[in-house]
């Protein structure tokens, strides 16, 4: 039935068509209704698991225990939530724990600005964890691609064996649109959990699922490799190879807008919904695969542009790893402090493209107080 | 008081529960954990619990590596994140037994605000906690559980902190079940275990246990042995009816409303009469208690030496027939005369 659903809520939807019976989490806005939505599924169907945690630690420990017990399982939370479960996110690349985070993003850093809407967690995603590993992550700017990006999160979780991250952000997780996801959830299709859950092992065969490097094959199977930097490199590379052939089965991102204007726009997430005005000037290039990085897709494309603007709200996260992967000089248009609007993004726009800085001016302090907007916000 | 003694031997079934051909363990000699480890694998031997029915959840520290010797499914987890990854195990798969096995650091001070929530929901966990006091694989630190005044790596003036008061963390909650244990009074670990295993809640196992590498010989004792002898001449039971353990008591604190609430020790002493003979059951109360003849130094020193040739000879063997001289299977002259090494000859 075509009704009303919010991008959050979509969040627990697509979870659910992805066959996920596991979520934990702790509340934080803007991710907080994923939370509720799951507690109350969880009230009516007593299969699907439910954990309020005591933090996002605990959360994203939990849906790793889960996951090993044989759950398919999820948590949301926003960045500083999304900070806490770093830790928790490398384990689970070292030990390749499928499982999904949903990281609705606000403006940080730190408590930052609850809960204008950010997209400054791009890098987190990508470096926040200590160590070096390759995770996979989509970005969807509306309530039905969330739903479908979270099917394609958990089967490419299953199929990487590894922590997926769905990205979201304030306005794309409070948006409400209507669609029929009963109707979408019948033409997607789920990747079934291959690995044996704890407990369901070959029988004598018990495994131990570590942090810490330990020979997995061979006569030494079962002892730790902490000092031989040949198996890391055996094991580094066949995770990291395995995270790129699933990665490309999912190389998603939308072409458009003018395709005969001469600047490419790159942008994702709600800032492509937002500078939807400016279709008729330039060309649009929306990742949704954001890690790892489109870098033939960009490249191909970019080659057909004579200049690349980047538009995101962050300081040039994403600006910088184009400019990185196609060795050609991006142009950014930063919208910080929650300032996501079509006339910031016009601007911006005429600042960089005149040759201005991609710095904004900085507006003075004013001498009076400030009129507070009545609900805090804005 | 009745002293216990075990007059039957538990036997070696438990070496099943082992993975024997990565021993020699990690573990410094003279430690505690090795003990636990063979306590539990008997209790497990004892209660017919077996790889298809109980997973280990291990933490960071030397307590961690349990999970690697033992025939389970384990999980080592992160730095104090044992309890969220357990908790989520149990709630997933009910009809498994989740054993929780961490040092003192990983449960009360990293992972202590898991602890106080994983209590509070009454996850059916059962947790050993080695508590040695210290952090003792970065080589001996303050640890939430170390005595004011200890003078440690981290506190070279003495500890001015006072140590967490796990009893009182876990009693918080009107469910969870609390024992007290050291690593000298085994039997009582065993039965404790045992009895953490079948609670229908939380149950947290405390076992004082020895870290003579980088605690005891700080703090003033010469050996290992010199610290068991202290739990054993300091660590009393709790009297009978006992609803709270005072410093240096043993015992078991059911939660109030459980048919053994109140119990203190003597949960373990019922246990004790009606537990099967052949798998570690104790003798009854009035059994006499096993006089050992004293030993002479030289005794000692010629056993030593005895014990270490053993050792180095093992070590020349292959694994496989290394497991066989383990579990008995065949006799370590024969293992040797069969891959041609003269036992007399020096290594």
């Amino acid at each position: 039935m075509r009704k009303l659903t919010q991008g959050n809520e979509a969040v627990v939807r697509g979870a659910l068509a992805a066959g996920a019976d596991y979520f934990a989490g702790y509340p934080i806005s803007p991710s907080t209704e994923v939370l509720n939505v799951a507690s109350g599924w969880a009230a009516q169907h007593p299969e699907f698991r439910f954990l309020q945690a005591e933090d996002e630690i605990a959360s994203a420990n939990a849906i790793i225990g889960a996951s090993l017990a044989g759950a398919k399982s999820f948590t949301a939370t926003s960045g500083p939530g999304f900070s806490l479960m770093q830790e928790a996110i490398g384990y689970a690349q070292k030990v390749g724990v499928p499982c999904v985070f949903v990281n609705v993003q606000r403006v940080g850093p730190a408590t930052g600005m609850p809960t204008m809407p950010g997209q400054g967690d791009i890098m987190q995603v990508k470096y926040g964890s200590t160590g070096d590993y390759s995770p996979i992550a989509f970005y969807p700017n509306g309530v039905e691609e969330t739903f479908r990006l979270m099917v394609v999160a958990f089967n490419a979780a299953e199929e990487s064996r590894s922590p997926v991250v769905l990205l979201s952000d304030t306005f794309v997780g409070h948006l409400n649109e209507v669609v029929d996801l009963d109707e979408v959830g019948l033409t997607v299709s789920v990747v079934p959990r291959t690995i044996a859950p704890l407990g369901r092992h070959e029988a004598g065969k018990p495994r131990f699922f570590a942090g810490v490097l330990m020979y997995e094959h061979g006569p030494d199977a079962g002892e730790p490799a902490t000092a031989d930097g040949d198996e890391y490199l055996r094991q580094f590379y066949e995770t990291k190879h395995r995270h790129a052939e699933v990665a490309e089965r999912y190389a998603l991102y939308e072409h458009g807008w003018n395709l005969d204007a001469k600047v490419l726009v790159i942008c994702y997430g709600i800032v492509s919904r937002v500078a939807a005005p400016l279709a008729a000037e330039y060309a649009l290039f929306r990742p949704i695969r954001i890690h790892p990085i489109l870098a033939d897709e960009i490249r191909a494309i970019a080659d057909r542009y004579e200049q690349i603007v980047c538009i995101e709200a962050n300081d040039g996260q994403y600006a910088d790893m184009v400019e990185l992967a196609i060795r050609r000089e991006v142009k950014r248009v930063p919208l910080l402090g929650g300032r996501i609007s079509i006339e910031a993004v016009r601007e911006g726009l005429a600042r960089v493209m005149s040759g201005g800085p991609s710095e904004p001016p900085i507006p003075p302090t004013p001498a009076d107080r400030a009129e507070r907007s009545p609900l805090g916000i804005g | 008081m009745a002293v216990l003694t075990t007059l039957e031997s538990p036997g070696l079934d438990f070496k099943r529960r082992l993975k024997v051909d990565l021993f020699p363990t990690i573990w410094c000699p003279g430690c505690g954990i090795g003990t636990i480890m063979i306590q539990l694998a008997m209790v497990l031997e004892e209660m017919g619990l077996d790889e298809s029915n109980t997973i280990l959840v291990t933490g960071i520290g030397c307590t961690g590596r349990m999970g690697s010797y033992m025939k389970h499914e384990s999980v080592y987890t992160l730095h104090g994140r044992t309890l969220p990854v357990a908790e989520a195990i149990k709630t997933v798969r009910p009809e498994m037994n989740v054993i929780v096995v961490s040092g003192d650091g990983d449960t009360a001070s990293i992972g202590g605000n898991h602890l106080i929530h994983t209590v509070r929901r009454n996850a059916r966990l059962t947790v050993l906690c080695n508590n040695n006091e210290i952090y003792g694989l970065t080589g001996g630190q303050t640890g939430p559980t170390t005595p004011t005044a200890t003078k440690t790596l981290s506190s070279p003036g003495g500890n001015p902190n006072s140590p967490i008061n796990l009893q009182g963390l876990i009693r918080s909650s009107s469910h969870a079940m609390y024992a007290k244990t050291t690593v000298y009074h085994q039997l009582h670990m065993r039965n404790v275990i045992r009895e953490a295993i079948e609670h229908d809640g939380f149950s947290f196992v405390d076992i004082t246990s020895q870290c003579i590498e980088n605690n005891g010989r700080r703090i003033g004792f010469a050996s290992a042995n010199e610290m068991l002898t202290f739990y054993r001449k300091t660590y009393k039971r709790a009297p009978k009816g006992a609803r709270q353990l005072a410093p240096f008591e043993i015992g078991v604190l059911y939660p109030d409303g459980h048919p053994s609430a109140g119990d203190g020790t003597a949960a373990s002493t019922q246990k004790e009469s009606t537990g099967t003979a052949a798998a570690g059951g104790a003798a009854p109360a009035s059994a006499p208690v096993r006089e050992r003849a004293p030993v002479s130094d030289e005794e000692k020193a010629r056993r030593r030496a005895e014990s270490q040739k053993r050792l180095a000879l093992m070590s020349r063997l292959d694994p496989a027939v290394k497991l066989d001289v383990a579990t008995g299977k065949i006799s370590l002259a024969d293992a040797l005369r069969a891959a041609g090494i003269d036992p007399d000859a020096a290594p």
